[in-house]
């Protein structure tokens, strides 16, 4: 196992105030109310990958975590198809949602993914008192776990059997628009960040010196 | 365009497993990893094995998971149920590279396309069908009972037919 049920609970609450933080920033982007579910967090094997992310078509932004963290750390926001153009159309006031995605969307996308992340990343670093951000963002039209397979395959994950999922679903109900956030920590970031939480929640239950 | 429909008797095959058998499997979403699959000539049987990395060195835990072992143990069982290597065929899909640039990328879905070539080499399988590399994701589904029907469905939505 690669958490233990502790562990999961601090990752979650970590996880659950950073998912805010990018929750209000699309709320002040789309200048609407965002629903947020609590993240859900799993330890699977990589054979059930497929039963938590599917081949549908979506749109996929990728940063990978930077800062004071060991590399190979990252997240992933996924929109699905019949979201994109709601979520573009609502940022770049247009209404026609029988159209073709073009620059400007891809560009939306982009941008959308870049704040949102960064202020994922800047609330949970700020917890933790260190630093992280995110890479410049590679965006893909394609299937979800064509990416996430991807990227467990890619240099920092290597020959792992157990995945840590992380995802938190955000949606503007008004819209009818949907975003997961995925965080993809590899073993050795994931090993880092358990650590600070455990020293975080150490030195909170301990009382103040009386020096 | 014609749509796939999925038969609800078809066994999905996730990343690092491999089944041999004569129902229809499909392995959904291969970005970097390749959909292998070793068909048998006679007897409407044949493997398929996700293979995520190019090379096993020494580990046996998961065959399906590594290039090298993945063609093993295919070649293996179908050996075991009477088929020769002969009679085999191969045919591949996957290996593409979604995400540029990415420090961790390194082109592993072009080395997991030569290892398992490398490794069906060894074996004198003919590759009787690949659609390998790109930057798109792939579901591909094959039907051993069909004459080794493999279908590859990219992000896009076309189909072909290896």
């Amino acid at each position: 196992m690669l958490l233990n049920s502790q562990q999961c609970d601090a990752l979650r609450e970590l996880g659950n105030i950073g998912a805010a933080h990018a929750a209000t920033t699309l709320s002040t982007m789309l200048m609407t109310n965002i629903e947020m579910d609590v993240p859900d967090i799993k330890v699977i094997d990589i054979s059930q990958v497929h039963q938590y992310v599917s081949d549908e078509l979506a749109a996929l932004v990728l940063f990978e975590i930077t800062g004071e963290v060991s590399g190979g750390g990252y997240v992933l926001l996924h929109i699905p198809k019949n979201s994109v153009i709601r979520l573009t159309n609502a940022m770049l006031g247009m209404t026609e949602q029988d159209r073709e995605l073009t620059e400007m969307d891809e560009s939306a996308l982009l941008e959308i993914g870049n704040i949102m992340v960064s202020a994922f990343l800047d609330a949970t670093a700020g917890l933790l008192n260190i630093i992280m951000l995110p890479s410049p963002p590679s965006l893909t039209i394609d299937m979800p776990h064509a990416a996430v397979q991807s990227i467990l395959a890619s240099e920092g994950f290597m020959d792992i059997n157990e995945v840590v999922l992380f995802r938190t679903e955000l949606r503007s109900d008004q819209h009818k628009i949907i975003n997961n956030l995925f965080l993809l920590p590899n073993e050795p970031m994931l090993d880092e960040i358990v650590t600070m939480l455990e020293n975080l929640l150490t030195t909170a239950s301990e009382s103040p010196g009386t020096s | 365009m014609s749509k796939e429909q999925p038969d609800p008797q078809t066994v999905i095959i996730g990343i690092g497993e491999f089944l041999v058998g004569k129902l229809p499997m499909s392995s959904i979403g291969l970005g970097s990893c390749i959909g292998l699959v070793l068909h048998s000539r006679t007897g409407g049987i044949g493997g398929m094995a996700h293979v995520m990395l190019p090379d096993s060195q020494g580990r046996e835990d998961r065959p399906g998971k590594f290039a090298d072992t993945a063609v093993e143990i295919l070649v293996s069982e179908l050996s075991a149920a009477g088929c020769r290597p002969s009679q085999m065929v191969a045919k591949i899909a996957g290996g593409a590279s979604m995400f540029k640039g990415f420090s961790g990328n390194l082109n592993i879905g072009e080395r997991n396309t030569e290892a398992v070539l490398v490794a069906l080499k060894g074996k004198n399988i003919e590759v009787a069908g690949k659609d390998v590399g790109g930057t798109m994701g792939r579901t591909v589904t094959y039907y051993p009972a069909l004459g080794g029907r493999m279908v590859v469905r990219s992000a896009d939505g076309t189909l072909k037919e290896l």
